[in-house]
């Protein structure tokens, strides 16, 4: 791996069921806020009645044109607000376009919206709106954004499951120590379910069961011993990765060095996660950082509240010696945004990080496990100089992201 | 549907214009305007038009609008099509 000691953060932006924006986002994880009801959105209940965390409102960005937002998906949308706060904050408007590059994690984010132009054109096939054709693309996101903040860089799509939000940290911190270019922003885009992806995730038993819509506030429990699968959230977010030096230094210091990474594979087509894979993958990411498990002060784990993965997970952290470590889950609050899920939880770390706090895991009340220093109840003071956050997607995916404060790099 | 009025589809061509191109809202829209030249670039154009066809509930090809030059000629072109479709179901 290259000198890693070199990419830095240096601008976030977030959109989730309980804020948009880092200040709204920072104050409902701190406060244990959250937003879990019956789904209504539009495209999401038929027969059912799915519970998930879903987006108010959004203020789109005044450099989109109207024009485009009439046809860009709520996807889409999101994914523009939340560029345009990480681009905004690291001052991208002042960076060499041609040196600037975007990886957007997810793949078949806009079902919703599918289903939905389907159902409306299916007595009048042929009326379907013509821009279809191309805005059915995932990679219409990265279409909208190149042409609203000129990015001439790179632009493209990776799949990586429930890991597709740090698989893009990870390319674009490959992509920035490559040389490819000097900035890369991920994002992790809003995967936006319709009710064929939420009946069918259900069915699989990954998603908590039906019944939880009579209580959805106490549905979604990672490490809870009463977790029953993971509860949707609609969220979206995107950092901006550089390399230190390939421009001039802003004005206020990275939120942190991205230290080290990896990406682990099972060899397996299911949803069923890997003890072995998830360790080889914490062990690389610390290896590569120069860290010891020790060294670790937090851990921001994938958490679903699957009940196999949830204890896969913690034991995959005690295996791992990361026991010094406090540990709490970000999906408590913001539901499960899969495609998302991994950028908005690295911001979650980011934000904790530099106000020196850690939010509380809502709704654990019994830990799966004993020996690992859950934060649950309130929101706690800590110094936080070495994390790491993790990402798990169906079909053998294990991702593990070391971050480290910018001021403890070594001489 | 019976044979519409070019002067009838005229206004559902500028409300399909004003749809596409929302900062066309309040524009005094003549005939002689051409799509092009309101800003249209080909895939907007190919928006607006499907639109009015939605409207007129006519189901012709694309393609076949591709013709006419200017909003007058377009809602000419596209009320001669509604005209034989009228034919046809008469």
């Amino acid at each position: 791996m290259r000198d890693v000691a070199e990419i830095v953060v240096t601008g976030l932006g977030v959109t989730t069921a309980v804020g948009q924006g880092k200040e709204q986002f920072t104050r409902a994880l701190f406060a244990g806020d959250h937003r879990f009801a019956v789904l209504r959105r539009p495209g999401r209940q038929l027969d059912s009645r799915f519970v998930g965390a879903e987006i108010p409102s959004l203020a789109p960005p005044a450099r989109v044109a109207a024009r485009d937002l009439r046809t860009a998906s709520l996807t889409a949308q999101v994914a523009l607000a939340t560029l345009e706060e990480a681009w905004t904050e690291a001052g991208l408007d002042e960076a060499d376009a041609s040196r600037v590059g975007l990886i957007v994690g997810g793949s078949n984010v806009q079902q919703r919206e599918l289903v939905q132009a389907h159902d409306r054109h299916r007595a009048k096939p042929r009326f379907l709106r013509p821009g279809y054709g191309m805005s059915y693309l995932d990679t219409d996101l990265c279409a909208l954004a190149t042409a609203v903040f000129g990015i001439r860089g790179l632009a493209h799509t990776v799949g990586g499951a429930s890991a597709s939000g740090q698989l893009a940290i990870i390319e674009a911190a490959e992509a920035v120590a490559s040389g490819r270019v000097d900035v890369c922003i991920a994002l992790g885009a809003l995967a936006d379910l319709s009710y064929w992806e939420l009946l069918g995730l259900q069915s699989m038993g990954a998603m908590a069961p039906m019944d939880c819509a009579d209580a959805p506030e106490a549905a979604c429990r990672p490490f809870d011993t009463a977790h029953n699968g993971f509860v949707f959230g609609e969220a979206c977010a995107a950092l901006v990765v550089e390399r230190r030096g390939a421009r001039p230094p802003r004005e206020h210091a990275p939120y942190a060095r991205l230290a080290g990474w990896s990406v682990q594979l099972d060899g397996n087509r299911g949803p069923n996660p890997s003890l072995e894979g998830e360790v080889r993958a914490i062990r690389q990411a610390l290896g590569n950082a120069g860290l010891a498990a020790a060294d670790i002060d937090y851990v921001n784990p994938h958490g679903t509240a699957s009940p196999v993965g949830d204890r896969t997970e913690a034991q995959a952290l005690r295996a791992s010696g990361l026991t010094r470590a406090a540990v709490n889950a970000t999906k408590s609050i913001t539901g499960h945004g899969l495609s998302a899920a991994g950028a908005v939880e690295a911001v979650a770390t980011l934000l904790q990080m530099r106000h020196g706090r850690l939010h509380p895991t809502r709704n654990l009340d019994d830990p799966v496990d004993d020996s690992l220093r859950w934060v649950r109840g309130e929101a706690v003071e800590a110094e936080v100089r070495h994390c790491l956050s993790l990402s798990l997607g169906f079909g053998g995916i294990n991702t593990a992201l070391c971050m480290s404060t910018y001021e403890s790099r070594r001489a | 549907m019976v044979k519409m009025r070019s002067e009838e589809i005229l206004p559902l061509i500028t409300e399909a214009i004003v749809e596409v191109l929302p900062e066309l809202e309040g524009h005094a829209f003549t005939e002689s305007n051409s799509l092009e030249g309101l800003g249209a670039n080909s895939m907007d154009r190919a928006e607006i038009v499907m639109l009015v066809l939605e409207r007129l509930d006519l189901e012709i090809p694309l393609v076949d609008t591709f013709g006419p030059q200017n909003l007058g000629e377009l809602a000419q072109h596209l009320s001669e099509k509604t005209s034989v479709r009228a034919q046809k179901r008469a």
